[in-house]
């Protein structure tokens, strides 16, 4: 009998082992989406700051999308939004889709409402949708940890590009590798993104309940 | 400048080591108002690299490494609870390794934050560019803020988690290594 028992023990504990090593935060560990993979939750309908309702198939560009998950509330946001403000609208003119989701849970951040989102719009001069992600579900489908967080998809609707702005939050006079704006210039000159994943610090997402 | 903030750090270092065992374990609530002078924080610049020696160096049971931000507000909240664990646990071996992500230009409000905290052994600030800085501490860092790890005595990490934590959830990860680990360091038998 010991040695059928065993096994069992060994894989109980494999289990446990697993589930404290990866469930310990408020995310597991699986990771954003791959490249290559296509926008997932797509066709979900988020209420946009002019009172529409747009997913992200709705703002799908000639030359691709840009997806941003981002908020009010997050100082590193707040440093990066010129950024966001001036690469979104550009690159909206030049036949990109672009959309950027809040995806906070407004019960833990006040800040980040549907009002104050209009307000931040039209101070920065976002020319895009930024929508509600009311149920967080669409951030958790495309594993999406902090804010701002990018996700670039090509003509074809594959992922190439994950990650950051720029390599300089605090500092727009020092940046030294401009990572969205050369992902998205790639794309327009038909060649392949050279840093196609990139990371900065920033604010974890505050996702509302699994509903 | 910078060698007197080491030397105040280190006296101030030796006389916790030497009183340490004597003292009695502070309440949550005495914890809470402890607070020290913003001046005699010892926040280091240091990059990914420098920080993982002084982890793999800590020389003790248990490591507990917080990433954390003044403007960040899950790091703030959950901040009091990892220090009234530091105040329960440090007779057991536990270390903390704060490490601020912080904007350079932000150091003195890190500093007076740590100083409220009353963190009154060396932390970090973030030195370099962010993506080095991530990959270098954990490749598996997405680079949210704030961000756990739990070391054992062998440097080697048992726990990695993004996003608030609670005391409960502090302590169940540090006593999993207190517990659950062979081989502490040796320790002086003076």
């Amino acid at each position: 009998m010991r040695k059928f028992r065993f096994p069992i023990l060994l894989a109980i504990l494999g289990l446990v082992f697993t589930a404290g090593f990866t469930v310990a935060g408020n995310k597991t560990l699986d990771g954003p989406l791959s490249l290559g993979e296509t926008a997932p939750k797509a066709t979900v309908k988020m209420a946009n700051i002019d009172g529409r309702e747009l997913s992200i198939a709705d703002v799908k560009g000639e030359h691709g999308t840009l997806v941003m998950f981002s908020c009010n509330s997050c100082p590193w946001v707040v440093a990066w939004e010129d950024r966001i403000a001036s690469l979104g609208n550009a690159y909206q003119e030049k036949g990109f889709g672009v959309i950027v989701i809040n995806a906070n849970d407004t019960e833990q951040v006040a800040e980040d409402g549907l009002v104050q989102m209009k307000k931040r719009a039209e101070e920065r001069g976002f020319n895009f949708p930024y929508v509600v992600d009311a149920t967080s579900n669409v951030a958790r489908a495309f594993g999406a940890t902090r804010t701002p967080e990018v996700f670039l998809f090509n003509k074809q609707g594959k992922l190439v590009y994950n990650g950051a702005i720029d390599d300089d939050a605090r500092n727009p006079g020092k940046v030294e590798a401009h990572y969205l704006k050369d992902a998205l210039e790639s794309i327009l000159a038909g060649k392949p993104v050279s840093t196609a994943q990139t990371k900065a610090l920033g604010c974890t997402i505050k996702f509302r309940p699994k509903s | 400048m910078y060698t007197t903030r080491l030397y105040i750090a280190s006296l101030l270092a030796l006389c916790l080591a030497c009183s340490g065992p004597s003292q009695k374990q502070n309440t949550p609530e005495q914890a809470a108002t402890k607070t020290i002078a913003a001046k005699s924080v010892n926040l280091v610049p240091a990059t990914a690299e420098e920080i993982l020696h002084a982890i793999k160096n800590a020389n003790t049971n248990v490591v507990l490494v917080n990433a954390w931000a003044t403007f960040c507000i899950p790091c703030r909240e959950e901040f009091p609870d990892m220090m009234r664990l530091y105040d329960t646990y440090k007779d057991r071996g536990l270390k903390l390794v704060l490490v601020s992500g912080d904007f350079e230009d932000q150091a003195p409000k890190a500093r007076q934050f740590l100083a409220k905290q009353g963190v009154d052994f060396v932390s970090y600030i973030k030195k370099g560019k962010d993506m080095a800085f991530i990959n270098g501490l954990d490749p598996r860092w997405s680079g949210a803020l704030p961000a756990t790890w739990v070391y054992d005595a062998k440097g080697q990490v048992h726990h990695f988690w993004e996003g608030k934590a609670t005391y409960e959830m502090f302590e169940q990860k540090v006593l999993d290594v207190l517990n659950n680990t062979a081989n502490p360091p040796s320790r002086d038998p003076s």
